[in-house]
C-alpha cells in the first residue's frame, strides 16, 4: 500500500499539449475517481501512472519513489482495463496465476493465492474455463483476480464496468468497493459516469481538457462545485443552469434572467447588474403554491419519483419532486425554490461566487 | 428451397473443375499406383501387379534418401522463413523511411515463377560466371560450386527458397499482427512480463492459427518443390538435392515408369497429409474449445 503524487504532470504529444499541468494527491489506501467527459484525460492519466504512456513533465511518486522513467513491470501496480485485456489462450486459473508466474514464484504459492482469489470472487467453479466461455461479469472478475493476486501497492481501474449491462454495473460496483474494503489498498479509478463516481470514490478528481477542474469528497463536489461544469457533471439529472442579472426590486434584491423570469437569491456578495449564471439542483425545487409560475412541457413519472420540465419564456426548467403529479402540458405551475439551495456562478469566468 | 437450390447452381462449376482436375486425377493415380505401367516401353499396356510397388518403395534407397533430403529441406528452409518472417513483420509494424517501398520490394519475389527464381539463381551460382561464386573468391577466398559441392548446393537451394517465400510468411504474419488487440500486452507488461516472455506467453499463442496456416501453406509447397530445384542442379551433385518431387518427375519423364512414379506421389501425398495432420493435432485441435 502506499500513497500517490501526482505533480504538474504535463503530456504532450509532438506539438500537441494535452495535459496541463495536473496534480492530485492520493492518500494511502484511498480510493480516488477520476471523472470527466471522453478526450478529458482521465485515461491517459490513468496511463501515465501505470507506466504505459510517458510523462512529457512533472513527475509522478508511488509510495516515496518517482516512478517517471520506472517499467510499468517495476511500478507494483495492477491494473483491470475496460476490455478486462483476459489472455483467451490462457485459463482462468493462468489468467490469474500469471503475474505470480512472470515473478516465478513457487507453484504452491501460485496454487494458494489463485485458489483464495477465485474463492473471494466467487470463481471456483471456472478456473479451468476459457474467458470466451465466461459472461461479461465472470471475465470482469478474472480481470480482478489477475489484479488481486499480486498484492499491488496501487490498483488502477479503466472504466472496468462501461461494458456491462445496468444491473450488472451496480452488482460489481458494490463487489469492487467490498473488495477496497476488505484489502484497504490505494485505488485509482476511471469513469466518465458520476454515479460510479459519487458512489464508490472517498475523493472525486474531476476533469475536462486535460485540466483539474475540482478535486473533494462526492458529496462535497455536490454542495459546493467550484465551477459551472462541475456543477453541471455532478449530480443526475444535472443541475438548471438559467443566465441573467442580479438587480434590486422593491428592496429585495433578484435574479432576473435574460428573458425576465425572477427567482429568489440567497444571500450573496454579487453586485447589482452583475452577469450571473444561476444554478439549482432539479431535487432541490418543490411544486407548490406560491412558487414562480410556470408552463409545464412535459412530466415524466418514473413511480419513485416525478421529473417535470417547464419553461418561462426561454428558460426551461426541470424538477425531480417526490409526490405524484399529474400536470398536463400547457397547464401552469409553481415552482418554489428555497434560496439556500440556490448557487451562484459569475457568468464570464464560470467561477463560483 | 430456393436458396438450397441457388446454392448448389452457384456451386456446380466449382465442383466440376474439382470433380475433373482434382477428384479424377487423385484416383486415376491411386489406379494406376497398383500397376506396372510403362506407355513408351515396347509392351504399354498397363498390368496390374498388386502391392508389388509398395513393396519395393519400403525397400527402395534411392527414394528413401529423397525423402530423407526433403524432410532436412523443409525443415530448414521453413524454419528460416518462420523466423526471418516474423521479424520482417514485427519491423513493418514500426514505421520507419522508405517503409512503403520496401515493403513493396519485399514482396517482389513472390510474383516470380519458380522456373524464373531456379534459372536466375543458376546465372547467380554457376562457377566462373555466377556473382555469388565470385565474390565470395574475391573477398573471402572462399571456392562456391555447386555442380560438385553438395552441401554448397542443399545451402543454396535452402537460401533460395528462403528469398522466394519468407515474403509470404512476412505478409501472413503481419496480418495476424496488426489484428491482435493491444489491450493485453499492455497487461502483460503490467503484469510483469518481459519482452521475450511477452513473445512466448502472450504474442506466440495469440498468433498460433496464422503461424501454423503459414506451415501448411509452406509445408505442402516445400515437400513438392520440383522445377526451382530442376533448374538449378538438376537433383545434383548426385543425389544430394533429389528432393522426392525431383525423385518423381525423373521416374516419371525420363523413365517413363508412371506406375512406380504414381505409387511415390500416393506415399508422398500420405506423408503430407499425415504430417500436416500431426501440426494440427498438436497445435490447434486445444484451442478449439476456447475459440
Amino acid at each position: 500500500m502506499a500513497n500517490v503524487t501526482i505533480d504538474n504532470v504535463i503530456k504532450r504529444y509532438g506539438s500537441v499539449q494535452v495535459m496541463h499541468g495536473v496534480s492530485v494527491d492520493i492518500e494511502d489506501g484511498e480510493f480516488v475517481v477520476l471523472v470527466g467527459p471522453s478526450g478529458c484525460g482521465k485515461s491517459t492519466l490513468l496511463r501515465m501512472l501505470a507506466g504505459l504512456e510517458e510523462i512529457s513533465d512533472g513527475t509522478i511518486s508511488i509510495g516515496d519513489r518517482v516512478v517517471n522513467d520506472v517499467l510499468p513491470k517495476e511500478r507494483d501496480i495492477a491494473m483491470v482495463f475496460q476490455s478486462y485485456a483476459l489472455y483467451p489462450h490462457k485459463t482462468v486459473y493462468d489468467n490469474i496465476g500469471f503475474p505470480l508466474k512472470m515473478a516465478k514464484r513457487s507453484q504452491s504459492e501460485i496454487d494458494d493465492k489463485v485458489t483464495k482469489a477465485a474463492d473471494i470472487l466467487d470463481l471456483t467453479k471456472y478456473l479451468k474455463r476459457y474467458p470466451k466461455e465466461l459472461s461479461g461479469g465472470q471475465r470482469q472478475r478474472v480481470a480482478m483476480g489477475r489484479a488481486i493476486v499480486r498484492d499491488p501497492q496501487v490498483f488502477l481501474f479503466d472504466e472496468p464496468l462501461s461494458n456491462l449491462d445496468a444491473k450488472l454495473r451496480v452488482t460489481m460496483r458494490i463487489e469492487i468497493k467490498e473488495l477496497h474494503q476488505r484489502l484497504g489498498t490505494t485505488i485509482v479509478y476511471v469513469t466518465h459516469d458520476q454515479i460510479e463516481a459519487m458512489t464508490m470514490a472517498d475523493k472525486i478528481v474531476v476533469m475536462r481538457d486535460g485540466r483539474v477542474e475540482q478535486i473533494g469528497s462526492p458529496l462535497d463536489l455536490y454542495d459546493n462545485p467550484d465551477n459551472v461544469f462541475v456543477a453541471g457533471f455532478i449530480g443526475s439529472p444535472s443541475m438548471n443552469f438559467v443566465h441573467g442579472k442580479i438587480a434590486t426590486e422593491e428592496g429585495v434584491r433578484v435574479f432576473v434572467s435574460d428573458s425576465g423570469l425572477k427567482l429568489p437569491l440567497p444571500e450573496t456578495t454579487a453586485r447589482d447588474g452583475q452577469e450571473i449564471t444561476y444554478g439549482i439542483r432539479p431535487e432541490h425545487i418543490q411544486i407548490g403554491p406560491g412558487g414562480v409560475e410556470m408552463d409545464v412541457v412535459v412530466v415524466e413519472p418514473t413511480g419513485s419519483e416525478t421529473q417535470i420540465f417547464a419553461k418561462a419564456g426561454k428558460d426551461l426548467i426541470d424538477a425531480l419532486v417526490k409526490e405524484r403529479i399529474n400536470a398536463r402540458p400547457g397547464s401552469k405551475l409553481g415552482f418554489v425554490i428555497n434560496p439556500a439551495d440556490v448557487h451562484l456562478f459569475d457568468r464570464a469566468s464560470e467561477q463560483r461566487i | 428451397m430456393q436458396s438450397k437450390r441457388l446454392g448448389w447452381i452457384l456451386l456446380a462449376p466449382t465442383l466440376v473443375i474439382l470433380f475433373f482436375f482434382g477428384v479424377l486425377p487423385f484416383f486415376y493415380v491411386v489406379f494406376v499406383s497398383f500397376h506396372s505401367w510403362n506407355p513408351f516401353a515396347v509392351n504399354p499396356e498397363m498390368v496390374f501387379n498388386g502391392a508389388d510397388n509398395f513393396r519395393q518403395i519400403v525397400f527402395d534407397p534411392a527414394f528413401l534418401h529423397s525423402i530423407g533430403v526433403t524432410v532436412m529441406f523443409v525443415f530448414f528452409a521453413v524454419v528460416s522463413e518462420l523466423i526471418l518472417g516474423y521479424i520482417l513483420a514485427q519491423a513493418f509494424m514500426r514505421d520507419f523511411p522508405g517503409k512503403a517501398i520496401f515493403r513493396t520490394i519485399h514482396t517482389l519475389p513472390l510474383i516470380m515463377a519458380p522456373i524464373i527464381v531456379g534459372s536466375v539463381w543458376k546465372l547467380m551460382t554457376t562457377p566462373s560466371i555466377g556473382i555469388i561464386p565470385h565474390y565470395l573468391d574475391e573477398w573471402f577466398g572462399i571456392t562456391m560450386n555447386i555442380g560438385t559441392s553438395a552441401p554448397a548446393a542443399f545451402a543454396t537451394i535452402v537460401l533460395m527458397d528462403v528469398w522466394h517465400w519468407t515474403p509470404l510468411v512476412t505478409l501472413t504474419l503481419i496480418a495476424a499482427l496488426v489484428s491482435l488487440p493491444p489491450d493485453p500486452f499492455e497487461q502483460a507488461q503490467i503484469d510483469g512480463a518481459g519482452k521475450r516472455q511477452i513473445f512466448w506467453h502472450i504474442t506466440l499463442p495469440m498468433i498460433a492459427p496464422a503461424v501454423v496456416a503459414t506451415v501448411f501453406i509452406r509445408l505442402m509447397d516445400a515437400l513438392r518443390t520440383v522445377d526451382e530445384v530442376w533448374m538449378l542442379t538438376g537433383g545434383g551433385p548426385g543425389s544430394a538435392t533429389r528432393f522426392v518431387g525431383v525423385h518423381i518427375f525423373k521416374e516419371v519423364f525420363p523413365k517413363t515408369n508412371y506406375g512406380y512414379g504414381s505409387t511415390i506421389s500416393v506415399i508422398v501425398l500420405y506423408l503430407t497429409i499425415v504430417s500436416c495432420w500431426l501440426l494440427y493435432v498438436t497445435m490447434l485441435a486445444p484451442r478449439t474449445k476456447r475459440d
